[in-house]
């Protein structure tokens, strides 16, 4: 049976994370969730599984942690996860995370459509899609925001910068997806409760069978804060205004 | 379970009531849904600071060791405030912590502790289904059959609301009303993070030990008062206004919390803390009156904060002790009884059997006590006059001080034969 696999990231929720006033980033109180792109991706997969007549499989390579996501992502309507659980995940680059990836779908067959979101939510580096293309040896469609499945064929309207470009492949492709590609509805009960009896697939470091190490290494991470100028315009509007064409002179922007 | 088989008890919310309950069922190996509208148990839940652990050990007595609570409570405190002024009242006593001993209380964080008992009741076999709001009732020749949530249905034998203060489960069922302002309290909170090693410092706490305070005369005399927790690295600061009193005068709790937080008296215990939850919550003010006439339908019961079960004697607040033990006395309900019929009743009967209805009964006078409307202005104030009549001294002759007091008492307009009375009232309605 043909499979549609949406390759997931385990985040921290940004909602949590605190700048210090030194802005060093506290990452030690932030909950993990799916990257919310990565939401819309997985759906995009149940739907698009649907259309293949086939299976929708999860893959995510996390840390241990990641174990929270399995039920959530079951649950949006995916019949099976596979997760590759290793501490080295949380170290990992573009390279390393791609070959995981590609080494755990090489173990899958009948793979007709890998789909990642175009970027995570956390570094959103935009490089698992295509590197797992060039990995699998499989076309690759980038900023996707629709898909049509025609047999074997699958084109995608890509969403660039001043136009719409359609292209067509024939599967198996990689496709990176925008948000807009579908809407991620919220689990219900069922779909919750169903979640928990599906199939998990667990592989450990080993069972890749890839070397883990990171060529490139994260050496530090700072909060970034725009300078404001704090100038507060006092007077009536006509000053007010006066004061703000002055202001913007003088700052040189007009 | 396949999806059309039916649950023995489905339990709509997972506050520590329907935790209790859902653990306490599937420990005696029932199929128990609970069903949580949060995206983790306790998200939604920023109420409060003070946990009784005696309900804990009465749910489990191996609980207590590996709960997630914060410091056991040693300093009892009383603080009135008036004006800039303040007065503290510290109770210590190291009894409430005894070697061997269970401490009496601890405080606590509701989103790490609601998400522990949820957690534990899972590890009994219940079935935890968060960010899932049940939107209504199924019903059935009169009997309560299941919930509906979206567009999906679930069916047990029993339906238990511990969907919290106004429950909007039990008014589907008929068994509540929409909320009435005067029995119900708005309470806002804040969660300011500061080192233990400072908390310790300026509460002057033993590493462990914490303190309750409650906080009366910061409500610019509206009916409420305020509360601070010590927790391990962080204090809980909050206060309760009744809404209606709060909207005539123009007053919103937001203001009233802020301006307890700048008071000279607290501020410093504050100093160079950064908050990291704030968050509103209703509480039920009306004690044993504000239980609903009927705590259950053929199906259906109701426990916890739904059920009005929340005692507020002024100098306390009680309700997740009280909730665990309802969450309890609803499980032995369900396990005992042979008929879905028999379970309401059985529930009323465990509710006495665990003294939760007596004690409730036994605090009723407080709601009259707590109704006096010059404990909130007029006693702080005269209880900071008293203070500054009797410390301050100027080297000259004092002079009576009966008939000086009696004049404080008369500028704060008040009168001996009113405080009487009210030390009469209070002895007599408790
Ligand atoms: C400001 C304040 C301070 C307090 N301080 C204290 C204190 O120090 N000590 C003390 O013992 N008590 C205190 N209380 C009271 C205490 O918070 C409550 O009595 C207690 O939380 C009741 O527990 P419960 O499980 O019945 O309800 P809740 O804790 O309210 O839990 C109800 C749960 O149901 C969920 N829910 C609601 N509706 C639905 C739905 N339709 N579908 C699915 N889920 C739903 C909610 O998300 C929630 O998780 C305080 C209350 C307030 C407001």
């Amino acid at each position: 049976m043909s499979k549609t696999i949406v390759c997931y990231k385990w985040v921290k929720d940004e909602a949590d994370i605190k700048v210090n006033p030194d802005l060093s980033v506290d990452l030690s109180k932030a909950k993990g969730k799916i990257s919310d792109y990565d939401k819309n991706a997985i759906e995009a997969a149940v739907q698009a599984a649907r259309l293949l007549a086939g299976k929708s499989i999860g893959l995510t390579f996390g840390t241990p942690k990641t174990k929270q996501s399995l039920k959530d992502a079951l649950s949006r309507g995916l019949e099976e996860v596979c997760w590759i659980n290793t501490e080295a995940a949380a170290e990992a680059d573009g390279i390393v995370t791609s070959k995981a990836l590609a080494a755990a779908i090489k173990k899958m067959d009948d793979v007709s459509l890998v789909i990642c979101a175009e970027g995570a939510s956390d570094t959103y580096a935009r490089q698992t899609a295509p590197r797992l293309g060039a990995l699998l040896q499989w076309p690759v469609i980038t900023s996707v925001s629709k898909i049509q499945i025609n047999g074997d064929i699958l084109s995608a309207s890509r969403k660039l910068d001043d136009c719409i470009e359609t292209v067509k492949v024939k599967l198996p492709a990689v496709i990176a997806v925008l948000p807009e590609i579908c809407n991620a509805p919220i689990p219900g009960l069922k779909a919750v409760m169903a979640a928990g009896k599906k199939p998990i697939a667990e592989y450990q470091a080993g069972d890749i069978g890839i070397d883990f190490t990171s060529k490139s290494q994260v050496s530090g991470l700072k909060a970034y804060a725009m300078n404001r100028k704090n100038i507060i315009l006092e007077g009536d509007t006509s000053e007010k205004i006066a004061s703000l064409v002055a202001a913007l002179k003088k700052e040189g922007v007009l | 379970m396949s999806e059309d088989e039916k649950f023995d008890a489905i339990i709509i919310g997972a506050g520590p009531a329907g935790s209790a309950c859902a653990y306490t069922l599937a420990k005696d190996g029932k199929e128990v849904l609970v069903i949580e509208k949060g995206d983790t148990p306790g998200s939604k839940n920023l109420t409060g600071g003070r946990f009784y652990t005696y309900a804990l050990e009465m749910l489990d007595a191996d609980l207590l060791k590996e709960a997630a609570l914060e410091r056991k409570v040693t300093h009892e405190q009383l603080m009135m405030l008036s004006g800039d002024r303040g007065i503290t009242i510290d109770y210590y006593d190291p009894s409430f912590n005894q070697k061997g001993h269970t401490p009496v209380s601890y405080t606590i964080l509701r989103a790490s502790f609601d998400e522990w008992l949820a957690g534990k009741a899972e590890e009994m076999g219940a079935v935890v289904v968060c960010g899932v709001k049940v939107d209504g009732l199924i019903e059935k020749d009169g009997m309560i059959v299941g919930v509906i949530a979206g567009e999906d249905e679930m069916y047990a034998d029993v339906v238990i609301a511990a969907d919290g203060v106004n429950s909007l489960i039990a008014q589907h069922a008929g068994l509540i009303n929409d909320i009435e302002s005067h029995t119900v309290g708005v309470g806002i909170k804040e969660v300011i993070e500061l080192s233990g090693k400072t908390i310790e410092e300026r509460f002057n706490l033993k590493p462990g030990e914490g303190a309750a305070r409650m906080i009366l005369g910061c409500t610019d005399g509206i009916h409420g008062g305020g509360f601070l927790y010590t927790n391990q690295e962080s204090i809980s600061l909050g206060c309760v206004l009744m809404p209606e009193e709060a909207a005539e005068r123009k007053i919103s709790v937001h203001e009233v919390l802020q301006n307890l937080k700048m008071h000279p008296a607290v501020y410093p215990l504050l100093e160079g803390g950064h908050t990291v939850e704030y968050g509103a919550h209703l509480v039920s003010e009306a004690g044993f009156r504000g239980i609903p006439k009927k705590l259950y339908r053929d199906g259906f019961i109701i426990i916890g904060d739904a059920a009005g079960l929340v005692i507020n004697t002024g100098y306390s607040i009680r309700g997740i002790d009280l909730a665990i033990v309802s969450g309890i006395a609803a499980a032995n309900a369900v396990i005992r009884a042979n008929d879905t019929a028999s379970v309401g009743p059985a529930y009323i009967t465990e509710l006495e059997n665990l003294k939760l209805i007596p004690t409730m009964k036994a605090t009723d006078g407080f709601f009259e006590i707590l109704e006096t409307p010059w404990l909130y202005d007029k006693l702080p104030n005269l209880g900071a006059d008293i203070c500054a009549y009797l410390y301050r001294e100027d080297g000259e002759l004092p002079g009576s001080i009966k008939k000086d007091i009696l004049k404080l008492v008369k500028a704060n307009g008040l009168s001996v034969f009113q405080l009487a009375k009210f030390g009469l009232k209070g002895v007599r309605s408790l």
